[in-house]
């Protein structure tokens, strides 16, 4: 039972723009409401387990398809860098990502980047890179920067030029 | 009642199971242990985890490594198992024990380094735009200051956004501002700390004054992961706002209600989310002067504001409005929105989850009106908000807490906690497959 804080003494001639409460409920909270509450606690409850667990399967779903593109980038160019940075999808939400590094030793994006296409499934730890392109040095992956594309993404005109 | 209460309001301690103590002990270091390994690894200095900062920890022994993903979920899902320890066996606590934990957790944290939030740096930026460089904080970004040192360490999401606090807590950082940007820094430490003291103490009281367990109380609170590791370790000035909270709350309960009004209007001239107890003190209490209390606090801090800031000082709900357009990964309306097959969420879910927060809002302040208790009617809000929001951060679930573990509905603590646990399991991805 919840009981309300009584009220002060001194707070009668203050009190203002209601003169009476309900009643009903001052001293027992009706058990029908609090059983319809608690119902209603235990499926948002459960709902919000359940989303959680979802997310928790999604986001490690995602770091396995992440690694596999990294261990592709890695394999195809032979440089093991560790500092590669990976785009996702984020317009149309596939899971085609890009991942770019360096084409020589270097701090992050410091040297010329080439940039690799990744889709399809994980197939033995990697992915397909069906294409790709170049980056100037310091510049972040937006079309306007790009050249020198090849494979796929030069049929798509990923370039532009 | 549990023993430690008993023994708080002056009846007999009974006897618990021999085992209890030494298992309690066990849970105490292990949460210990688990922010002691944070703040060190945290202290050896950036990491994806560990904002860019002044070296202020550096006198710290520089033993273990950079603070990554694997470590830190670790420590806090130990840390999280030991709170649920502590929690279970708190009659095992004396409350010198209990205050004992409570002051090594903060004063660990309190030694390291900013934790897992830039927001610090946000906080000392607005006030050196202020002092420093003369410019409003509420017109413009910390961009507008990027020669000042503390630029350099602002998130870089909040580099051209204008502050989005209260009035109150502005001018209150002012002070600072003048130490240099270390001197700021340690200086929103002690604030954070001091603010938790508050709270916490005031926890006692109002746990003791409504015959609960206040030892459980102050460890459901002081002890928790999500409140020393991010609130506390990332010097949060929601600690500020929930001081004031408690502080209404005490009023209230001493029917001091004019000052009760005071403390919570200047809580959300701090930060406005708190003003969601206003109606509930007033459903509850009904009295002129809690009228008089806020109406008062908000005349003097709006006359500052103004003089301040000019008008925008005091339109407290933009930044609200804006900020509510955020949407982070972590919230629970995005997990709801993955769960059924959408990307995120879209401006109809927003309208929804805003619906659906009236509706709880409404039927809360009915049930009010018809009795309920009306400080937990205030943390089932403030637990309402946290979930209904599209921007979640660890700090935003801790509001509820210190209402929580003194409402008269037990309901309301249990699911603040599994709010939390779901937040700390949602957190834990990159241990399970780890990027390399």
């Amino acid at each position: 039972m919840s009981a309300p804080t009584p009220a002060s003494p001194g707070s009668n001639a203050g009190r203002l723009l209601f003169s009476t409460r309900g009643r009903g409920e001052a001293r027992g909270e009706p058990r029908t409401v609090r059983a319809v509450e608690t119902a209603v606690l235990v499926l948002v409850g459960l709902l919000l387990a359940v989303a959680t667990i979802n997310d928790v399967v999604l986001r490690t779903h995602t770091n396995h398809r992440l690694n596999a593109d990294l261990r592709t980038w890695r394999l195809y160019t032979g440089h093991a860098y560790r500092n590669l940075s990976v785009s996702q999808d984020v317009h149309t939400y596939t899971t085609r990502d890009v991942v770019c590094g360096n084409t020589s030793p270097g701090g992050p994006k410091e040297r010329v980047q080439l940039c690799l296409t990744m889709t399809g499934p994980v197939v033995n730890g990697r992915r397909r890179a069906p294409g790709g392109w170049y980056l100037p040095p310091k510049a972040e992956n937006l079309r306007r920067y790009r050249y020198a594309c090849f494979g796929q993404a030069k049929e798509q005109r990923q370039c532009p030029r | 009642m549990s023993v430690a209460a008993q023994s708080a309001l002056g009846v007999p301690r009974a006897r618990s199971h021999r085992w209890a103590p030494a298992l309690a002990g066990a849970c105490a270091l292990v949460a210990v242990a688990a922010t002691a390994e944070i703040v060190l690894d945290g202290a050896i200095g950036h990491s994806l985890l560990i904002p860019k900062s002044p070296s202020i920890a550096g006198w710290l022994p520089n033993i273990g490594e950079r603070l990554g993903f694997r470590v830190f979920l670790i420590a806090i899902i130990a840390f999280t198992l030991a709170y649920g320890g502590v929690l279970a066996l708190a009659r095992s606590f004396t409350p010198r024990a209990a205050v004992a934990l409570i002051g090594a957790l903060h004063l660990i944290v309190f030694a390291g380094p900013i934790l897992l939030s830039t927001d610090v740096f946000s906080y000392i930026a607005y006030a050196r735009m202020g002092v420093e460089h003369g410019l409003n904080p509420y017109l413009h970004g910390p961009s507008a200051i990027s020669a000042d040192p503390v630029f350099h360490y602002v998130g870089q999401d909040w580099k051209h956004t204008a502050t989005a606090y209260g009035p109150l807590y502005t001018l209150l950082s002012y002070p600072l501002a003048p130490l240099g940007l270390r001197g700021a820094l340690w200086g929103m430490k002690i604030v954070a700390l001091l603010a938790s003291a508050v709270t916490l103490v005031l926890t006692w009281r109002c746990a003791r004054e409504r015959r609960h367990d206040p030892v459980f109380a102050i460890l459901a609170v002081g002890a928790n992961p999500l409140y020393v590791i991010y609130t506390v370790g990332g010097a949060h000035n929601d600690l500020i706002m929930l001081a004031l909270m408690m502080a209404a709350v005490s009023l209230t309960l001493a029917r001091r209600d004019g000052a009760a009004a005071a403390a919570v209007t200047a809580g959300a001239l701090v930060k406005v989310t708190v003003a969601v107890l206003l109606p509930f003190m007033f459903i509850a209490r009904r009295s002129r002067a809690q009228l008089v209390g806020a109406a008062a606090v908000v005349a003097i801090v709006a006359v500052a504001a103004y003089a301040a800031f000019g008008v925008h000082g005091l339109d407290v709900f933009a930044a609200l409005k804006r900020d509510a357009a955020f949407v982070s990964t972590d919230s629970f309306p995005t997990e709801i929105a993955h769960l059924f097959g959408k990307p995120g969420v879209f401006p109809i879910d927003h309208d929804l989850l805003k619906v659906a927060l009236v509706v709880i809002v409404v039927h809360l302040l009915w049930r009010t009106w018809r009795g309920y208790d009306w400080i937990a009617a205030s943390g089932w809000t403030l637990l309402a908000i946290s979930v209904t929001s599209t921007w979640l951060l660890a700090w935003y679930i801790v509001w509820p807490l210190p209402l929580a573990v003194i409402a008269r509905d037990r309901r309301l603590l249990a699911a603040t906690l599994a709010v939390q646990a779901m937040f700390i399991v949602h957190q834990t991805a990159p241990l399970f497959v780890p990027v390399s």
